[in-house]
């Protein structure tokens, strides 16, 4: 007819003559939008990320605890856990008929505030995450002895550690504990790919090394493995290390603060050091800001040539431990008998099952999050049938003007009601360009604080119909001033009332 | 042009009727200045004339089409192609510029466009040609409406009734807001435009004293048997 794109003409013309006010109104629906959207995806992602820590594993093994502290201390390595499951039930349970694998995890001991994980070689064979993956190493190995430890990768990257870096556990929790086992250091020989799951910021080490560490912190201060042949060559790695940053001090103050630097402080009373005056090599210095990357050039090696030996040692007890199945058939059983098992209190659960429950304790919170943001949409839209409607009155002498010139009623209907459209499809697009501003901005931080990787794709379909719903209910919200339009037009005919 | 039989129109919410004309008839090319007290049903026989109010009893034929035999949607395209209006004031959308409102007048009709066409001419040339007719300078047809004095922006609605040759003009109270000397000549280039293709023009005002411009005066008050 020709009359549509008059009509939208007029509808954009008409709506940018009263910018400010249609800008006020967009404004708060972009805002709106940009709310429910964000909302929306974290929550989501907080899920997807929350329910992908771990998978693969039929039962989860503790002492006796409620399930779902259990579950957060095993796998999200939240709260303490006082109590400990003796190795003899452990050995005991492992040989049940129909065990495919476990893992033994010990917890409680930390570094700068990341919690230190002892296991066996099985966890980097059998611990799965995701849509059932592997673990995968991004630099280096598993570890081979009571001295080598594996990182998580945000602990490697927010640490600034890499392959052949030698590092101090403490022990207890936390930042602050007061008892550090300095006598104890450890060879970083493997750096895990990222996960997006607590096994990022988690260190690993040996059950032996566990064991080794109190053992020694309990009875006397001895060193203990210090001198083991396995360990020599570490050393020799990490004299050589120092022998950098010792140079970086001497010759560039500027250098002060480097990591490494701060790292060595800590081990100036090994008697190592003097040992190996003899590495220097100045030239590397002139690429002090390479440093990092020069180590991680330089030692692998010397760190991979240790020789896989015992890493379980005589453990007393152990936190808990994983167990998978050679069919899932196996799961109630053996679970009916391990919380009935006779000689300590335990308790088993089945991971998934566990954090569902977990995540339904939440689901309320995310309901009024969901809420909240869909009535701010709702009342961004009401301020828009606001604006329309206080604005009809005055646009009745606009309509008479149209009506003169031929347009119909239901023409007046179609210019008032795609003018909020318009508005409410502008106030989308402008929400989800604010969306994705935040999503850019907010992402580091949330990735740092809280460990939810958000998706920063293009919008999902549940988004897109969220999108279409808050159009729809646009358009109805527009329908209200269209359709007292049309009947102004009608009574009024010719005539222009003020 | 126009003949009108036995109206009679009843506002919905009134006891009595407002009109009650048992004839009335104009040529084409008449002027005719239709006068009376506000509130006789001037407004009424403009809205049941351009087809937006709904005929209850009687006939309204213009060029010989009964307006009580054609339907709503056809009503507003017929009002569209055969009749021009300019209304006492504010008769200019505020978002469009002058010679948008001026083609304003073609959007929703297809004969006055066509009727341009046959003048080898186009919308812009023939809002830009009758605006300069009218009196209206180049830097006033794009400047905002508002801009303009009330004198200029009841030429730019005269413009938009004439846009496309409508065979009827109505013009309610047009000059109620101009001065003297500016109702005079408004009138006059409205009778110019109106002279150029034969076009009738129904005046409706209670000015009683531009009454001898017109070739015929008709006081509502005596066709209205009420």
């Amino acid at each position: 007819m020709g009359y549509d794109m008059t009509l939208l003409k007029l509808a954009i013309k008409s709506t940018l003559n009263r910018k400010a006010s249609v800008l006020l109104t967009l404004c708060t629906i972009a805002i709106s939008v940009m709310l429910l959207l964000s909302i929306e995806r974290v929550r989501h992602d907080a899920k997807s990320s929350f329910s992908n820590t771990i998978s693969g594993t039929d039962l989860i093994v503790g002492a006796r605890t409620g399930d779902i502290q259990l579950l957060l201390s095993s796998v999200f390595r939240i709260g303490h856990t006082n109590n400990a499951v003796s190795w003899k039930s452990y050995l005991d349970i492992k040989e049940r008929k129909g065990v495919a694998w476990t893992i033994p995890i010990s917890l409680g001991d930390s570094h700068k505030g990341h919690a230190v994980l002892g296991t066996d070689a099985t966890y980097f064979t059998h611990y799965r995450y995701g849509k059932k993956q592997h673990l995968a190493f991004q630099h280096g190995r598993a570890f081979h002895n009571a001295q080598e430890v594996v990182l998580g990768s945000d602990v490697a990257n927010k640490l600034h550690y890499h392959i052949g870096h030698q590092i101090v556990i403490s022990h207890g929790m936390g930042n602050t504990s007061f008892h550090h086992h300095d006598d104890n250091p450890m060879t970083i020989v493997g750096i895990l790919a990222p996960t997006g799951t607590p096994v990022d910021k988690t260190l690993h080490i040996p059950l032996i090394a566990v064991d080794a560490m109190h053992k020694s912190s309990h009875t006397q201060p001895m060193m203990i493995g210090k001198k083991s042949q396995q360990n020599d060559h570490a050393q020799h790695q990490h004299g050589n290390t120092h022998q950098h940053a010792e140079d970086n001090n001497s010759h560039h103050n500027e250098h002060n603060e480097h990591n490494e630097h701060n790292e060595h402080n800590e081990h100036n009373e090994h008697n190592e050091h003097d040992e190996h005056n003899e590495h220097n090599e100045h030239e590397e210095h002139n690429e002090h800001n390479e440093h990092n990357e020069h180590d991680e050039h330089d030692h692998p090696h010397g760190t991979l040539d240790s020789e896989p030996s015992d890493l379980v040692g005589s453990p007393n007890q152990i936190t808990a431990f994983l167990m998978g199945f050679d069919s899932p058939l196996y799961t109630l059983q053996v679970r009916r008998n391990i919380n009935m098992y006779k000689a300590e209190p335990l308790l088993a659960i089945m991971p998934g099952l566990t954090l569902r429950e977990l995540w339904d304790m939440l689901d309320i919170v995310e309901k009024i999050l969901l809420l909240f943001s869909i009535v701010v949409v709702l009342v961004s839209l009401l301020g828009m049938l606001t604006t329309l409607l206080a604005t009809l009155s005055q646009r009745r002498r606009e309509l008479a003007i149209l009506r003169s010139v031929g347009a119909r009623p239901i023409h007046i209907f179609a210019l008032m009601s795609s003018e909020a459209i318009l508005i409410t499809f502008m106030g989308c697009v402008a929400g989800c360009i604010l969306f994705y501003g935040l999503l850019l901005t907010a992402n580091p931080l949330l990735q740092s604080q809280f460990g939810i990787s958000l998706t920063i794709g293009w919008l999902s379909n549940y988004e897109l119909t969220l999108l279409g719903v808050i159009m729809s209910a646009g358009t109805l919200m527009g329908l209200l001033p269209a359709a007292r339009a049309y009947f102004y037009s009608l009574a009024d005919g010719m005539s222009i009332k003020i | 042009m126009i003949t009108i039989t036995d109206l009679i129109h009843t506002w919905p919410t009134q006891s009595h009727p407002t009109l009650n004309i048992k004839a009335l008839h104009i040529d084409k090319g008449e002027r005719v200045f239709l006068h009376g007290p506000s509130g006789c049903g001037k407004s009424t026989l403009l809205g049941l004339l351009a087809g937006i109010n709904a005929l209850q009893s009687g006939q309204i034929k213009i060029l010989n089409t009964d307006l009580s035999t054609i339907k709503n949607t056809h009503k507003d395209r017929f009002r569209a192609d055969h009749i021009g209006t300019i209304f006492q004031s504010f008769n200019l959308l505020p978002y469009l510029n002058p010679l948008e409102n001026v083609t304003l007048g073609c959007e929703f009709s297809k004969q006055r466009r066509k009727r341009l066409t046959d003048k080898k001419t186009d919308m812009t040339t023939e809002a830009i040609r009758l605006l300069k007719a009218l009196g209206l300078n180049d830097s006033q047809l794009t400047q905002h409406v508002s801009k303009l004095s009330i004198g200029q922006q009841q030429r730019v609605a005269a413009a938009r009734a004439f846009i496309g040759e409508p065979e009827l003009i109505i013009a309610d109270e047009p000059t109620s807001s101009l001065d003297e000397d500016s109702r005079h000549a408004f009138i006059e280039t409205l009778f110019n435009q109106a002279g150029d293709y034969q076009a009738s023009v129904l005046f409706v005002s209670h000015d009683k004293s531009l009454a001898s411009l017109f070739d015929r005066q008709i006081s509502l008050l005596d066709i209205n048997g009420v």
